[in-house]
């Protein structure tokens, strides 16, 4: 179990809408400003620490306990990456076999029993893949976990359904404890009117657009040599998005329940900052 | 709120298990957690060969639950093939293995295109009752292991489907019965649960003149599965007979639907009868002088006793029915044709059934009635507390039974009504102790 100092942060968004990259960009950030980071990788991908490690060399919780049982040393499955951060990466099944999201419920119940949250940290991010499609994907939302949720979204439709989708699941585990909604943090695609639309979504969903990062080719870059920005270009004007990103959380204290809207109510808002007309574009 | 249910009277839909041991030479495989069909398999008649209570199974684990336990269930399968001489194995899944979504069908298809009879029945607890289940492991045995061909019929072989295996405690007995009564008219009973039948009796399914269901609803829809794949026709006859009246009623129905001549049917009944009325002839003093038996029964059962029960008590012993109570979760399609046949009854008598499944409301129902004298409550175990408290004369006969002991009786046919009138005189004669 963590300790009520720790900041337990939890990062949901549509599968490929850069949780895992706004993560660690975001977590390199907090480092800088002196934080304690660990972060752990809720993904049967097992590459939400691959930026901060400098590669996916790490062994999964998973598959650790597969190999040997649970009767696990920490120190086999929590690395550290990038100025000190803590690193783990869930794991979980093969596509198509098996239950990922009980594999994500038994790798944090073993993280808590192994003592990985150590008072030293300020900061536990979850980095938790695509929906909450099931209750195993809201594991880092129940109580005595993760307090603070942010969705990362973008100006296209379905990021903005999925974020609609995911603030139902953040609202059911809210209206029991203490879980809050912390905002809304656009990875820009670039699209017409981004972040209009993504003011007006987030103040629909009660809560605020936190930040907006803009798009900027330097992300790739510094993905493919498996490092944040901030580690691979210190001095550019994106390492610096990141941390004004990193800042804004640290100083956030606008938490709200969220007011998940219907679809018909979403598909106004759409409407009306022109997404839809877009539709028209794609006709052959 | 969650609705609570307190003393069921049926199991998950795992305990078709219950079905698969009942038939010789069935091995069960469970890819299912541990304990619960061990817990499923409780009571008496559990040990003897390929035992109840011991059966391939494979445990899943949280290993299992998080990254597929398709490997452990096919390692688990080719060990069963290897060490256990079945005729036929039978893979249940269980809840978990299903929410997990391992695919056991696929599993099983390698053993079969190896020529290993094994098929697989889908039978998670969260999908349905035992009573499910038991068609379940029935529809897969019809459709994975019986070829769909054209069948050569055999005049006077009949399918009999009636009452459920292990769970029914007089299940052996009453299937003997039903066989002996089908050969006093000439037909040839082919059962698959209990002693000499197993996998020769399922291959011989195709080729039956009819099938015969003898449940208010249990086995229907097998029947039809049967006649969409074979073509068979079927009798659905749902009150299991006791005693001489409905006794000599299904034969008649069985009789004419088999295109029997009718007079050696009628012959059949004429003698049964009178060897029936014999006995009851020569105790009618203790019947028709007896100040202390009931006016009014409860039956507290499934549907099968609480309509056979009642058919006996109202049309051969002259009581008037309280409330009767089919508790083992009837679905809700059968349940007003079962309403009706509760109303099919002599005297122009007419009896209500409710499909209560909670055993405490079932009790406070049966503890507020007037039974204008002693109740004659007819349940299970669980009903000896209600019995007592309202000084009824009480037998048990259903599951959970834990008092009494039944190997091979039943109170189906002539004989069956005859021994149901000395279990309940046996309790009624106490009363003068």
């Amino acid at each position: 179990m963590g300790k009520s100092s720790i900041r337990q942060v939890a990062i949901y968004g549509k599968g490929g809408i850069g949780k895992s990259t706004t993560t660690q960009n975001l977590t390199a950030g907090l480092t800088e400003l002196g934080k304690k980071v660990m972060v752990v990788g809720c993904d049967p991908k097992a590459d939400s620490t691959r930026l901060l490690l400098g590669g996916l060399a790490q062994k999964t919780v998973l598959d650790t306990m597969r190999d040997v049982g649970g009767d696990i040393e920490l120190e086999k499955i929590l690395k550290t990456g990038y100025k000190g951060t803590k690193c783990v990466e869930s794991g979980g099944p093969e596509p198509g076999v098996g239950c990922a999201g009980r594999g994500i419920i038994t790798s944090i119940g073993l993280l808590e029993r192994l003592g990985a949250y150590t008072p030293d940290l300020d900061y536990v991010f979850y980095d938790v893949l695509g929906d909450v499609v099931c209750g195993g994907f809201a594991m880092p939302i129940r109580e005595g976990k993760a307090k603070e949720i942010y969705i990362v979204a973008s100006g296209e439709m379905m990021a903005l359904y999925a974020a609609n989708n995911i603030a139902k699941g953040v609202q059911r585990y809210a209206q029991k404890g203490g879980v809050r909604l912390g905002g809304i943090i656009c990875n820009s695609r670039n699209v017409d009117r981004e972040i209009e639309l993504l003011r007006a979504f987030s103040k629909e969903l009660g809560s605020h657009l936190i930040y907006f990062v803009p798009r900027d080719n330097i992300v790739q870059h510094a993905e493919i040599r498996r490092k944040t920005v901030i580690e691979f270009n210190p001095d550019s004007h994106q390492a610096q998005e990141y941390r004004n990103l990193a800042k804004t959380i640290q100083e956030n204290t606008d938490f709200v329940i969220p007011k998940p809207m219907t679809q018909e109510r979403l598909e106004e808002i759409l409407m009306e900052y022109g997404l839809m007309d877009l539709v028209e574009d794609y006709k052959i | 709120m969650a609705k609570t249910l307190d003393q069921a009277r049926y199991k998950c839909a795992l305990g078709g298990i219950q079905t698969a041991q009942a038939i010789e030479g069935v091995l069960p495989i469970l890819h299912a957690g541990p304990g619960c069909a061990d817990k499923l398999a409780t009571g008496y008649g559990t040990s003897g060969h390929f035992a109840p209570r011991i059966f391939p199974c494979s445990n899943l684990s949280e290993t299992e639950i998080v990254f597929g336990g398709e490997k452990r269930l096919q390692e688990l399968i080719e060990n069963a093939v290897r060490v256990i001489d079945a005729d036929l194995y039978i893979v249940l899944t269980g809840c978990s293995a299903e929410i997990i979504g391992d695919d056991a069908e696929e599993v099983v298809n390698q053993f079969r295109a190896r020529g290993k009879p094994v098929i697989h029945a889908s039978t998670a607890g969260f999908k349905g009752s035992n009573y499910l289940g038991y068609e379940w492991i029935l529809e897969a045995i019809i459709s994975q292991y019986l070829e769909k061909t054209q069948p050569k019929t055999e005049t006077g072989l009949v399918n009999v489907f009636a009452s459920l295996p292990q769970h029914d405690p007089y299940w052996h007995g009453n299937y003997d019965a039903l066989e002996n009564l089908l050969q006093e008219i000439g037909l040839k009973a082919n059962i698959l649960f209990g002693y000499g039948r197993g996998v020769s009796s399922i291959e011989k399914i195709p080729h039956a003149q009819f099938n015969l269901v003898v449940n208010p609803w249990l086995g229907v829809d097998t029947a039809q599965i049967l006649q969409d794949r074979f073509g068979t026709p079927y009798l659905h006859y749902p009150n299991l007979p006791i005693g001489a009246f409905e006794t000599s009623r299904f034969l008649s129905a069985v009789g004419e639907f088999a295109e029997l001549p009718t007079a050696p049917v009628q012959a059949v009944i004429e003698e049964q009868e009178r060897r029936y009325y014999y006995f009851i002839e020569r105790f009618a003093d203790l019947f028709l002088e007896n100040r202390v038996m009931s006016k009014r029964f409860t039956v507290a059962s499934d549907a099968q006793y609480a309509l056979a029960i009642t058919k006996f008590l109202v049309n051969d012993m002259g009581l008037f029915p309280q409330k009767q109570f089919a508790m083992e979760n009837v679905p809700e399609k059968y349940q007003a044709d079962i309403e009706s046949s509760f109303n099919d009854l002599r005297y122009g008598v007419t009896a209500d059934v409710s499909f209560e499944t909670d055993g405490y409301l079932v009790h406070e129902e049966i503890k507020q009635s007037d039974y204008l004298g002693y109740p004659l409550l007819i349940g299970s175990a669980w009903e000896k507390k209600t019995a007592r408290e309202t000084k009824a004369h009480f037998l048990p006969i259903s599951w959970p039974l834990n008092e009494r002991l039944v190997m091979h009786s039943s109170y189906v046919g002539y004989d069956g009504g005859l021994k149901l009138l000395e279990d309940i005189y046996s309790v009624v004669l106490t009363r003068f102790n």
